[in-house]
């Protein structure tokens, strides 16, 4: 089992209040991502449930047990640090057999030459080694157990901090940024393999990211928070198709989603631009916000009333895609659009275009920057 | 490139530099040590390896061995320790420290010629303040702590302070007394030096990350002392090394507490090199038994380095 709870979590340092009143139910067995900008205080959350920090108020329980008192080495979880946090004095073996000597081993077992006196040490060793090779081979990192983390490449050291959380079989595990200091590649790369040990392991996962790709790929909940506040706790589907607030949809999704300024009339009817949106707004005579994402602009020949016109300002191009910064028309917006290629690739910095909207795709938020629903009708 | 003789101009007022301050008077002393040499004569005969066999046989320099020895190896364990422990302690408060560094400090920045004489006042054995601080204390909580009546097997009858307090308050003589005057000179070397390892080991312990003692905890390292073994005592293995080779090479040194305290005295207990070789070949102008104990002098502190430097800079560095 491996269930933690968050109830009512504070979190203030001095008079900065840095975690406001968070409620998070992490399932057994879920890959739970907290993701948000830095200094959300996501890092801070998973060092409450970690035991590294203490919370102003509120209870942390983990499988129903509230362990608010109890310190972190007695919660049985094992975290990956940022840094990996590797013993840089011990090889990779005896890095993966620390959390195992320290807990199995009794404090007689632990002393130098008279702890091998010990009868029951030698049973205890071997199963150490065991779990230790076993480990080393589902991370692929047996061949290098006689050296120090000095001597590994980043993505060694990464495998290595997991293989220390691994060993143990941890009630849960917490990882804070543990791809950030990789290289663009081999991050794309551990995000499947995190994802397959995940699978494998079938043990719960909290990992911190500011990174919103990684917690779309691998999560299978996602909790967003900015400033303190869990604003959205859902599937990556739905944060990125559904979001609640202004906010969720800027943080998520990139490039960043398209955000037009627009109201709506007595009867619903939203318009912005030049353009009116076919569906009705569910708050009537206000000022709004219409999000769109860039994939959900096209570049048109078209020129009609549900098209607005703009100039390109600068072609990304990321080669499966191009994106086009565009200054619209009217001077107050400038939007992304994406193209593909093979339809786009003669357009250049400096033309100018039409561009129409998927339909069904916008999304409305009002001053507050809270979702507003489409009416049904 | 490899024409160019750039090179040398840059590096030859060093060398030069080096080879007349250093290297030269150092082949210098080598050279008059195995002669009778004494600054002022006119000649001088080759007399082989006499001083040095006078220097391993004669009471006098086996004594100044083993002053020298017994300084060094009580002074260095004891001024490394402390200056960890103190660093630890002022390292896990959360205010005070700078006040604790600077008591701790000050010795080291104040000279040590006035702090010499300081002591010789303070432990002057009938006009000194820890004299008459302890002739006050008889009977008293002073003398059951000091006098280790707190222990089991001390009869409170026959410890030494009670003893002291009975004769006619016969408390040591600490700096004229052959069994205490080179522990007491020890005690000033150890009060003098752990204040420089303290700030060494603060400047080390600063430099630990954080992240592996949060990392020790979530292993399971509960109490100070596993994490302390698993990461302070490590991490800190550079800074202990560098710490314990300055200390020694300057207890090696020790002079100034010697000079004014107790001149080697009594009877050469506390005669250690340094101030042995002040005193034959700058005092007595005995210059080539000088020169002989400076050479192994040198020795001991070369020999020093290289074990610091090709035996245990391996085992430290990561």
């Amino acid at each position: 089992m491996g269930t933690i709870s968050l109830k009512n979590i504070s979190k203030s340092f001095g008079s900065t209040q840095v975690l406001n009143n968070l409620n998070v139910d992490i399932n057994d067995g879920e890959f739970l991502t907290l993701v948000g900008p830095s200094g959300c205080g996501k890092s801070t959350l998973l060092r409450i449930i970690a035991g590294l920090e203490q919370q102003t108020s509120g209870d942390v329980l983990i499988d129903n047990k509230n362990v608010n008192r109890v310190r972190a080495s007695e919660r049985d979880l094992a975290m990956v640090f940022q840094s990996y946090a590797l013993y840089p004095h011990l090889t990779v073996r005896r890095n993966l057999e620390t959390p195992l000597r320290l807990r199995d081993y009794n404090a007689f077992e632990r002393l130098p030459l008279i702890g091998n006196f010990s009868p029951s040490k030698k049973e205890k060793t071997e199963s150490i080694n065991q779990l230790v090779n076993k480990t080393s081979e589902t991370l692929k990192i047996s061949e290098l157990l006689d050296r120090k983390p000095g001597q590994l490449s980043g993505g060694q050291r990464q495998r290595v901090a997991l293989g220390r959380a691994m060993v143990r079989e941890p009630v849960a595990f917490l990882m804070d940024e543990p791809l950030s200091n990789l290289d663009a590649a081999l991050r794309v790369h551990m995000r499947s393999e995190l994802s397959e040990l995940h699978n494998s392991l079938k043990t719960t996962f909290v990992y911190v990211t500011h990174d919103q790709a990684e917690a779309l790929t691998m999560s299978s909940r996602m909790a967003v928070m900015i400033d303190g506040n869990l604003l959205q706790l859902d599937t990556p589907e739905e944060v990125y198709d559904n979001p609640s607030s202004l906010s969720v949809a800027q943080f998520v999704g990139s490039p960043k989603i398209n955000i037009f300024k627009g109201t709506s009339d007595s009867g619903g009817t939203v318009g912005f631009l030049n353009v009116n949106l076919k569906r009705k707004s569910s708050e009537s005579n206000t000022d709004l916000h219409i999000g769109i994402r860039p994939e959900h602009l096209e570049i048109t020949n078209e020129s009609n009333e549900n098209t607005f016109s703009g100039t390109v300002a600068y072609r990304e191009n990321l080669g499966s895609d191009i994106f086009f910064h565009v200054n619209i028309e009217d001077g107050s917006n400038k939007i992304i659009v994406r193209g593909l290629p093979q339809f786009t690739h003669q357009i250049s910095n400096g033309s100018s275009v039409n561009i129409k909207r998927v339909s069904d795709k916008a999304l409305l938020f009002n001053q507050a920057g809270m979702r507003v629903q489409f009416t049904n009708a | 490139m490899h024409n160019s003789k750039a090179h040398i101009w840059f590096i030859a007022p060093a060398i030069i530099l080096m080879i007349i301050i250093l290297i030269f008077p150092l082949f210098l002393a080598g050279g008059i040590s195995f002669t009778d040499y004494n600054l002022g004569n006119k000649t001088f005969e080759w007399v082989g390896l006499e001083n040095y066999d006078k220097m391993f046989n004669r009471k006098t320099y086996v004594k100044m061995i083993w002053a020298t020895a017994t300084y060094v190896i009580v002074v260095v364990p004891i001024s490394v320790v402390l200056g960890l422990c103190a660093a630890m302690l002022i390292n896990s408060l959360r205010f005070g420290a700078d006040i604790y560094k600077t008591i701790f400090f000050l010795p080291v920045m104040a000279t040590l010629l006035a702090m010499a004489i300081a002591w010789e006042f303070t432990l002057h054995p009938t006009l000194g303040i820890v004299n008459s601080f302890l002739a006050n204390g008889c009977g008293g909580v002073r003398e059951f702590i000091l006098g280790f009546h707190w222990l089991p097997w001390v009869d409170s009858q026959e410890s030494w302070y009670a003893a002291a307090c009975a004769n006619n308050m016969d408390f040591p003589y600490w700096l004229k007394q052959k069994n205490t005057a080179i522990w007491t000179v020890c005690f000033i070397g150890i009060w003098q030096a752990f204040g420089f390892n303290m700030v060494l080991y603060l400047a080390g312990l600063t430099s630990i990350p954080r992240e592996l003692y949060q990392a020790a905890e979530m292993d399971g390292a509960k109490s100070t002392w596993e994490q302390f073994k698993l990461v302070t005592w490590p991490m800190l293995g550079p800074t202990t090394l560098f710490v314990v080779t300055i200390t020694t090479i300057r207890t090696f040194q020790v002079f100034d507490t010697i000079e004014i305290l107790t001149k080697g005295g009594p009877s050469k207990t506390t005669y250690v090199m340094m101030y042995a070789i002040f005193e034959k070949a700058i005092q007595q102008n005995l210059t080539s038994i000088g020169a002989a104990i400076t050479v192994v002098f040198i020795g001991f502190i070369l020999v020093l380095t290289f074990f610091q430097r090709y035996v245990i800079e391996k085992r430290v560095h990561y």
